[in-house]
């Protein structure tokens, strides 16, 4: 007698599937054009592709409104820093970011 | 005279940018081909070679593993040109366009193929062809050049004190001492014919007249084997584009400029002067 056990997982499909960033790397299975084409189509103007001078990475996609509130020369750096470390050229590695900010004021009474 | 496009391949394989990188692969290996034009909307975007192939993900795109500076020539560049241009950049292939548009291909080893038909075996120089083909595109250009024609004196007589397999060592030799006057960019040899060398050059009229000179004097100063003596006559004749359009009058021009320059080298043999020189001409449109 032979059985056959399925398995069914479900859950909700994250729209945009990325995060806040993605880091492309030069060998990856999809590009930064192909990653282009489906930001454009999945979450239009919410992102932008940024090509990258790295020996890893040859793109990062940054949700536009990170880098309102952290200039991109100053949070792109961090982030490829960081991905450098636990990625490889063949990766597409996706990275949630906080951005806090503090701020503290004195108002005359 | 031959251009890119006599000699170029026209059943072009084309791949667009939003294809993958399997699917070039793919059609390199059906077609046996090194590289694919990349088309959008029929105008040439890129160009994906076998190299960017093995170096790139399956998945990819195209537009991804792509260049997209291409080096693309016009069907009536000389291949001459295509050479110089395949050098300059490195490159296994041109892409052939007009208006934008592909319009073919033309590989290294096949230009490399046809170009060695005009490579003379012997001595390693242009043949004749090359130079009638420099002169006039130097001239369409707009540069004045000079043509200079050089005659080994009585080398039939060497030929039969020697015989010919001494001859072709020494037809070797006088090729050699000659690249040695050559300025490269400015100066271009060919082997005429036989024991006949030309130069076309884009120097002046009057240092074309001092280059005539020392290539008689290099071929003279030479030790040659056996002790030989071997010794040329020059012709020298220069011309400036006048008011020709028509590259098919031109070729004639060209054409009149060799002569001249040869009769001024047989004048000089039986005048027993070293060079002669016919003067400088305008060229005229021919009517």
């Amino acid at each position: 007698m032979r059985k056959i056990d399925i398995n069914i997982g479900l859950s909700e499909f994250e729209i945009p599937p990325m995060q806040d960033i993605l880091l492309v790397g030069k060998k990856a299975a999809i590009g930064p054009e192909a990653i282009r084409q489906m930001v454009s189509a999945l979450s239009p103007d919410q992102y932008e592709v940024v090509r990258v001078d790295h020996d890893i990475f040859e793109a990062a996609v940054i949700k536009k409104s990170l880098v309102k509130l952290l200039p991109q020369d100053k949070l792109l750096p961090l982030i490829l820093e960081e991905g450098a470390c636990l990625a490889t050229d063949k990766m597409v590695v996706k990275a949630r970011v906080h951005i806090g900010v503090h701020v503290s004021r004195v108002v005359d009474l | 005279m031959l251009s890119v496009g006599d000699i170029m391949a026209r059943d072009l394989v084309t791949i667009g940018p939003d294809e993958s990188i399997e699917r070039a692969a793919g059609l390199m290996n059906r077609y046996r081909v090194g590289g694919l034009p990349v088309v959008r909307d029929g105008r040439l975007v890129g160009i994906i070679t076998s190299r960017d192939v093995r170096g790139s993900h399956g998945n990819r795109l195209v537009v991804d593993a792509m260049s997209k500076q291409v080096v693309v020539v016009s069907e009536d560049c000389s291949l001459w040109e295509a050479k110089e241009l395949m050098e300059q950049h490195g490159i296994e292939r041109l892409v052939v366009v007009e208006d934008g548009r592909p319009v073919g291909v033309i590989t290294k080893s096949r230009l490399y193929a046809e170009l060695g038909k005009y490579v003379d075996a012997l001595t390693g120089l242009h043949r004749a062809e090359f130079l009638q083909r420099k002169a006039a595109d130097l001239l369409q250009q707009g540069k004045e050049i000079a043509i200079i024609f050089l005659d080994l004196d009585d080398f039939g007589a060497v030929d039969k004190e020697l015989g010919h397999v001494w001859g072709d060592k020494i037809l070797q030799q006088v090729a050699q001492v000659l690249r040695g006057v050559m300025e490269d960019g400015v100066d271009y040899l060919s082997r005429y014919a036989g024991d006949e060398f030309a130069v076309v050059t884009t120097r002046s009229f009057d240092e074309a007249r001092k280059l005539a000179w020392r290539m008689v004097r290099v071929l003279a100063e030479e030790r040659w084997p056996h002790g030989v003596s071997v010794t040329g006559s020059a012709g020298v004749a220069g011309g400036r584009r006048g008011y020709m359009r028509e590259e098919a009058n031109e070729k004639w021009t060209v054409a009149d400029l060799i002569n001249m320059a040869s009769l001024a080298s047989t004048r000089a043999k039986k005048d027993r002067k070293p060079v002669i020189v016919v003067g400088r001409v305008e060229l005229q449109e021919a009517g």
